[in-house]
């Protein structure tokens, strides 16, 4: 009893006190649900039968039911663009902004710090500024595509078929940018000036500089941002809940949005942890892509 | 001889601080040339300059006789090696080498080849596979030297690419940079805080101080002429001991001030009762029998390193005697010192011009 506690107070066992709090935690919080979605996806599950934990197996009928849906593989198509589209557009400008920044111009770290402002917002307010801007009949973005002749009428952004789902994928790239382009800002001041002088000296100009140097330096940090942008995006549910509702027609709506509106809505529990499970294992794949691009950083 | 560098009425600004001074320098083709100070001495500006990675305020740049003041550093066709390396740590030795061959499109095959040669002499041959965080400081040096190489610049930079190797190594390297620079036939200026660096390795030495060139010449002219106390203090190591001195009635000798006055002889004619500094080179100070020295001092510390004796004196000015013979001698005896008339330096007590 005195050597157990001897060891818990100074040795393997406050090691082992220390592991098992927060495995605890994460096993609590996180593992079970988790589990219990995986579960219910095999489960047949109506309202009477919220309650019990064991209910009748199905084995992969709710997947072949999903699948046999006709909006499924819509969806599906309109997750696989809002994900592409968002991370392109937050990559592409973030990283534009960050090589800006990076000439460090007098107050440039302050300006840089105003654009996190966008990303602090709450998903919701986000996507109330962006109804006023996309609003069809008097929205700003409808006047300036007007005024500078890009646009003969009004675009319908929101209840447009064929838009609603660009509308959110821009509101979604105005709120992740920031995020882009602080990380990647990051990356780019740690990369040593003397390199660029080397290669400034080895015959490079500004452009090569970039692709041979800047680029390369950044590989891991460029990878740890697509994985997380992969992440929060597959996460983002405040922007349609506020913006299209995934309509009309499902052509706004994604997997994200479509689980929640099965399960709470439609009260089809077992589709919905269905859909979540077939996110998991996307979401699981950005994940080890992170992990494994911030474990290979290459600093000399 | 056809001028490599030159640089005339170069001037350097920060803002308000004025970094370079009225620079005039100019480097043969082929010589060594090492920029010596302490930091802060404007040695590094000057050799950013050159390279064009600062721009020169006023005066002229001139590279093989052209013009380069606003000649950006890429088309200056020179090569630098830094402190630091600055080797690229996503190539491996290879692809540091030949960076500058594959950027001028240079083939594959040829550029290959031209980093097997560079390796070849520069002892990396089996090392071209490896990236920079697999090499050791010696070895990230020889990169860093071989990528400059392998260019055939108009002349090779180096930022004190000694100062991060450990002190065997700094000694050894030296010899093969300047092996290195005799086998090219390259014009190299090299930058060191280090005095002795710049005497074993350079040419030409030129002594720097607050962004004014101090002296410039050869390394022995520097030694044995140095222009100003602060050149003569600089040079040589142990440094230079200076005591306050005037000179006696016949011009011809120094009354020096080291606890009590004693007189020393000079080899020429001084303005009588003028008050100056005297300069003693610690190593031209011989410890002699009694009765034989011109000035007798009491002895302070002794430190013995085996190959010589380092005695310091315990009077006002501290006079540091270098003596190689093997005399014993402890602290507080009274020790005879003998100096040729002609080792004495001069300088104004002033200016510290040499008089």
């Amino acid at each position: 009893m005195k050597r157990l506690l001897s060891s818990i107070r100074d040795g393997r066992g406050f090691d082992i006190v220390l592991v098992t709090f927060p495995l605890g935690f994460l096993l609590l919080m996180a593992g079970l649900p988790l589990l219990y979605n995986v579960l219910m996806s095999f489960q047949e599950v109506d309202m009477f039968s919220l309650g019990t934990f064991w209910r009748p197996f199905v084995g992969f009928k709710n997947y072949a039911d999903l699948f046999a849906q006709p909006e499924t593989w819509p969806i599906l198509g309109n997750t696989a663009l809002f994900v592409v589209g968002s991370i392109a557009g937050q990559f592409m400008i973030g990283f534009g902004l960050a090589l800006f920044f990076w000439v460090n111009f007098p107050g440039a770290s302050w300006l840089r710090g105003l654009f996190l402002v966008s990303w602090v917002m709450p998903g919701l307010v986000v996507g109330a500024i962006w109804n006023w801007i996309l609003s069809g009949d008097f929205g700003v973005l409808n006047f300036i595509l007007r005024e500078s002749g890009i646009i003969s009428g009004n675009i319908f952004w929101r209840s447009d078929p064929n838009y609603s789902l660009y509308a959110v994928i821009m509101a979604n790239i105005w709120l992740g940018t920031a995020f882009n382009m602080i990380l990647l800002s990051v990356g780019l001041a740690s990369i040593p000036g003397d390199l660029y002088e080397a290669a400034e000296l080895d015959g490079a100009n500004a452009w090569q500089r970039f692709w041979t140097i800047t680029l390369p330096m950044m590989r891991s940090t460029i990878g740890a941002i697509i994985a997380l942008g992969l992440i929060f995006t597959l996460q983002q549910f405040d922007l349609f809940a506020s913006i299209t509702s995934g309509g009309p027609n499902n052509s706004s709506n994604v997997t994200q949005y479509w689980a929640w509106d099965l399960s709470f809505r439609q009260y089809d529990f077992a589709k919905g942890a269905t859909i979540s499970v077939i996110m998991i294992v996307f979401v699981m794949i950005a994940a080890i892509v992170y992990v494994r691009s911030t474990r290979h950083e290459v600093r000399g | 001889m056809t001028k490599q560098i030159e640089l005339s009425g170069v001037n350097k600004y920060y803002g308000a601080f004025h970094a370079l001074k009225n620079i005039e320098l100019s480097i043969e083709k082929g010589t060594f040339v090492a920029l010596v100070g302490p930091s802060g001495c404007g040695k590094s500006t000057l050799l950013r300059s050159l390279a064009g990675l600062e721009s020169i305020s006023t005066g002229d740049l001139k590279i093989a006789g052209e013009l380069m003041n606003n000649v950006p550093p890429r088309k200056r066709d020179i090569a630098m090696v830094f402190q630091s390396y600055a080797l690229y740590p996503h190539m491996t030795v290879e692809q540091n080498l030949t960076y500058s061959l594959r950027i001028r499109g240079i083939g594959k095959a040829e550029a290959k080849k031209a980093a097997e040669e560079v390796a070849a002499t520069t002892g990396l041959s089996q090392l071209l596979g490896r990236y920079p965080r697999e090499l050791s400081g010696g070895q990230r040096q020889r990169v860093a030297m071989s990528r400059a190489i392998i260019r055939h610049p108009k002349a090779f930079l180096f930022d004190e690419p000694l100062s991060n190797l450990d002190a065997a190594l700094r000694v050894h390297m030296r010899k093969e940079i300047r092996t290195l620079h005799d086998r090219l036939g390259a014009t190299s200026v090299y930058v060191t805080h280090d005095q002795i660096e710049a005497m074993t390795m350079a040419d030409h030495v030129v002594v720097m101080k607050d962004g004014v060139i101090e002296q410039q010449g050869a390394p022995l002219e520097l030694y044995d002429r140095p222009a100003n106390k602060f050149v003569a203090g600089f040079i040589g190591s142990p440094a230079m001991n200076f005591v306050p001195a005037t000179v006696g009635a016949d011009g011809r000798s120094l009354a020096v001030d080291v606890g009590e006055k004693q007189t020393i002889p000079v080899d020429r004619q001084l303005e009588p009762g003028r008050v100056v500094t005297a300069g003693l080179r610690p190593e031209h100070l011989h410890f002699v029998d009694p009765g034989q020295g011109v000035f007798r001092l009491p002895v302070g510390i002794v430190e013995s390193t085996g190959s010589a004796t380092y005695i310091t004196t315990s009077t006002a000015a501290e006079v540091t005697i270098v003596e190689t013979s093997r005399r014993s001698v402890r602290t507080g005896d009274i020790i005879d010192i003998s100096v040729r008339p002609s080792d004495v330096h001069v300088f104004d007590d002033k200016t510290g011009v040499r008089i």
